[in-house]
């Protein structure tokens, strides 16, 4: 469908839907309530817990968790983290790309707005990131370690954080085992009067990209025979629509997957499956050492963990691998919260859609100080204690250089890329794979029209960074 | 297939292709005395590998194992040393003395392990290091740390460590025996479990211009990619790979990396002068 035509308007959208999305999602999303004002309202004497321990990893895809369904993998330290909060299963990221997934998580504001649209930039000067908020309005010690990548992917100077420790480009296994043990030690040593908000930040499981270029040739058999039979099974969606937007089609021919002297055949991809599932355990035991130390040190109990990742991995879904595509598998994240005695305990929250501009907001909260102003996310501390009343929250997702967005609503997913007249949208409810593009008859005429609407009031907000290219796309879009 | 960042190496690491980018100089086969069971040093250099042919390939560390023989069927004792450099100049050290049984897994029963920071003045991160020491009693590890702490960590079955297997499959015979199975602490501390070692077979193959024969060793379990153990003719490991990760043998590797890390320390100090100005 010609996105400039004028969709025909139906009912798909039923009144009460259509009032509680218009009223509450995009009132917030579009600045109706902003997160101070929901801060305002907050009693200053909520409890506030002494250390905050923000875990971060790195292409981790959302069902990776053996506590969480997954049968592939064994993953004793998430499982237990999980067991003992929250954990979002429709939780996004901001941006299905490295730096600018963290550039929006790191702030509360989009990627766009950050500058931040493509991998190695910095964040634009005027827009703290959490370490110089919480340096500055907190009585929290900050630190970090690991992967950073606004701009630099490891560095000693990071704004606003002191840096325990930095990583070794591009090799996630060896990076993090130094990394966890400086985590640990920094635990187990520091003394235990001061408050700190210390940022974990892992680059597994994206070693999965070398393993991509390591593997790219379809083997004649299998490289260890002894896997045969042990290997996971395809996706349900591994097949792909032939129309889809360019970029995503030109994204597929340009993975390793498709690039090689032949095409992958499905035990070769079962292979990087299976590959990918051992890379999430060497995290999660890494993880491990971090959670264990916390326990081992008396922490545990007054210390806030949030975990989450900067986006997914393809993992075979649509024939994709690695990212950047709105595609569920790249732009789904796991995102768990864990507080003993303060957040609900082993609750999986499957029905609020979420943010990585949330975590920002959150943990402020939690710090029991105003986030900064213009936040894009809300905290979702109601939601992790059991008291929310209403939230209708609705996602949007940038991509591609600034070429793509995606809306996600309850029920539905829009995606719409700069000069392409293919958009997407998928009934995430009784089509969760997204194999049925519902954009392309139409029945869903006024649907699309309400998401197009969504976006364009969502984007009249934002105050995108002057060095951020196709801008134009999203400011005009009817 | 070429693209920004060079062209793809789209095949898994090997010997012959750590040859070919030139991460393995010449193969120099094991000396004729060379007995896995006796005393011997071992350096291996650490390379990663990005994925491509030209480009982010890099000498990150060493891994440095001692062997001291006991008495026959008598423990045994190594002595491992690992560094690892990390971006703007810091160091990873660590440092232990093992005490291992003489079986097939050179399973370690006690050991002293050590990991420290260096920053890139060369100075100690005290608040960084640790020093623990540890002893197994009957599948429960107790483990006691430097500021007095204890904790126990409860293990299964058999039991080895990742450099442990480092010595243990020198001492293995070429031929396809049931394979060993078996828990692993690597690095002394993080349990992988259902680990299986298996002899794959001997490979010719083309070093440095050279046809050698190397034997093959694999591994695969929870928590790793497969890692293959590389043997001469004479038992002596020549290179252990795991995906993207190669030890490689070389005497000159620690050498290497003590230049790699003060280039990078002096990077980081200029770096940060020319901010300061």
């Amino acid at each position: 469908m010609n996105k400039q035509a004028k969709p025909k308007q139906t009912q798909h959208i039923n009144r009460r839907e259509f009032i509680k999305l218009s009223t509450n999602s995009v009132a917030v999303l579009a600045g109706g309530i902003s997160a101070g004002n929901l801060f305002a309202a907050r009693k200053s004497s909520q409890p506030k817990p002494k250390n905050i321990v923000l875990i971060f990893t790195d292409q981790q895809h959302i069902d990776t968790i053996a506590a969480g369904g997954c049968k592939h993998v064994r993953t004793p330290a998430l499982d237990r983290l999980k067991k003992s909060g929250v954990s979002f299963t429709q939780s996004y990221t901001p941006n299905p790309l490295c730096s600018p997934a963290r550039s929006a998580v790191f702030t509360g504001r989009t990627s766009s707005e950050c500058g931040v649209h493509i991998n190695g930039r910095s964040i634009r000067s005027d827009i703290p990131n959490m370490g110089q908020w919480f340096s500055q309005h907190t009585n929290f010690e900050t630190f970090y370690a690991g992967k950073w990548h606004l701009p630099r992917t490891y560095t000693l100077d990071i704004p606003g954080f002191k840096v325990i420790h930095t990583g070794i480009g591009g090799f996630g296994y060896l990076c993090d085992t130094a990394m966890s043990r400086a985590c640990e030690s920094f635990l187990r040593n520091r003394s235990k009067s001061k408050p700190f908000l210390l940022v974990a930040s892992f680059m597994q499981p994206h070693d999965i990209c070398e393993w991509l270029r390591l593997n790219m040739e379809n083997p004649e058999r299998l490289r260890y025979p002894q896997l045969a039979g042990m290997l996971p099974e395809l996706p349900a969606n591994f097949n792909f629509d032939n129309n889809e937007p360019k970029d995503i089609k030109n994204r597929r021919l340009r993975n390793d997957p498709f690039r090689g002297k032949s095409k992958w055949d499905k035990e070769h991809w079962r292979y990087y499956r299976w590959s990918y599932y051992r890379n999430i355990e060497h995290l999660d035991a890494e993880i491990g050492r971090v959670l264990r130390t916390l326990e081992d040190s008396g922490y545990i109990d007054d210390t806030l963990i949030a975990f989450i990742s900067d986006h997914g991995e393809g993992m075979g879904h649509h024939q994709m691998v690695r990212k950047n595509s709105f595609y569920d598998e790249a732009s789904r994240v796991p995102l768990l919260f864990s507080w003993p005695g303060h957040i609900s305990e082993n609750k999986t929250e499957a029905f609020h859609l979420v943010s990585g501009l949330d975590l920002m907001p959150t943990l402020c909260d939690y710090a029991g100080v105003k986030p900064p102003v213009n936040m894009r996310g809300r905290s979702l501390r109601s939601i992790l204690e059991g008291n929310v009343l209403s939230w209708g929250h609705t996602v949007v997702t940038e991509v591609s250089s600034n070429m793509g967005r995606m809306v996600r609503t309850q029920r539905y997913k829009y995606i719409t890329y700069k000069d392409d007249p293919v958009e997407q949208l998928f009934d995430m409810i009784d089509d969760p794979g997204e194999t049925k593009n519902l954009a392309t008859g139409s029945k869903y005429a006024s649907t699309l029209a309400e998401h197009r609407r969504m976006l364009k009031d969502w984007e009249a907000r934002l105050d995108v960074a002057p060095n951020v290219q196709n801008t134009d796309a999203w400011w005009y879009k009817a | 297939m070429a693209q920004k960042n060079g062209t793809i190496v789209g095949s898994p690491l090997t010997p012959a292709l750590l040859s070919q980018l030139s991460a393995i100089g010449e193969f120099i086969a094991a000396p004729e005395d060379f007995r896995p069971d006796g005393n011997w040093v071992s350096t291996y250099r650490i390379w990663t590998c990005h994925g491509f042919l030209e480009t982010g390939n890099q000498n990150v560390g060493f891994l440095r194992i001692e062997r001291t023989a006991g008495k026959a069927n008598q423990p045994f004792m190594l002595k491992v040393r690992q560094e690892v450099v990390q971006a703007d100049g810091l160091l990873h050290t660590l440092e232990a003395e093992i005490k291992c049984l003489n079986n097939q897994l050179s399973s370690p029963v006690q050991w002293h392990l050590r990991s420290n920071f260096l920053d890139p003045n060369r100075q100690n991160m005290h608040d960084l290091g640790t020093d623990e020491r540890a002893v197994i009693d009957r599948n429960i590890i107790n483990v006691r740390a430097r500021d007095g702490h204890k904790f126990r960590r409860e293990v299964g079955g058999p039991l080895t460590s990742d450099w442990c297997l480092f010595e243990a499959v020198q001492r293995l015979k070429f031929d396809k025996e049931p394979s060993l199975n078996f828990d692993m602490l690597e690095g002394l501390s993080l349990l992988k479990q259902g680990q299986r070692l298996s002899y794959s077979g001997a490979y010719p193959m083309k070093m440095s211009g050279k046809n050698v024969f190397l034997h093959r060793f694999d591994q695969l379990g929870d928590g790793i990619l497969p890692y293959e153990y590389w043997l001469d003719n004479n038992h002596r490991l020549v290179a252990a790979v795991s995906m993207n990760k190669a030890y490689i043998l070389d005497e000159q590797a620690e050498k290497t990396i003590r230049q790699r890390i003060e280039q990078l320390r002096k990077t980081y100090r200029k770096t940060k002068n020319a901010v300061r100005k």
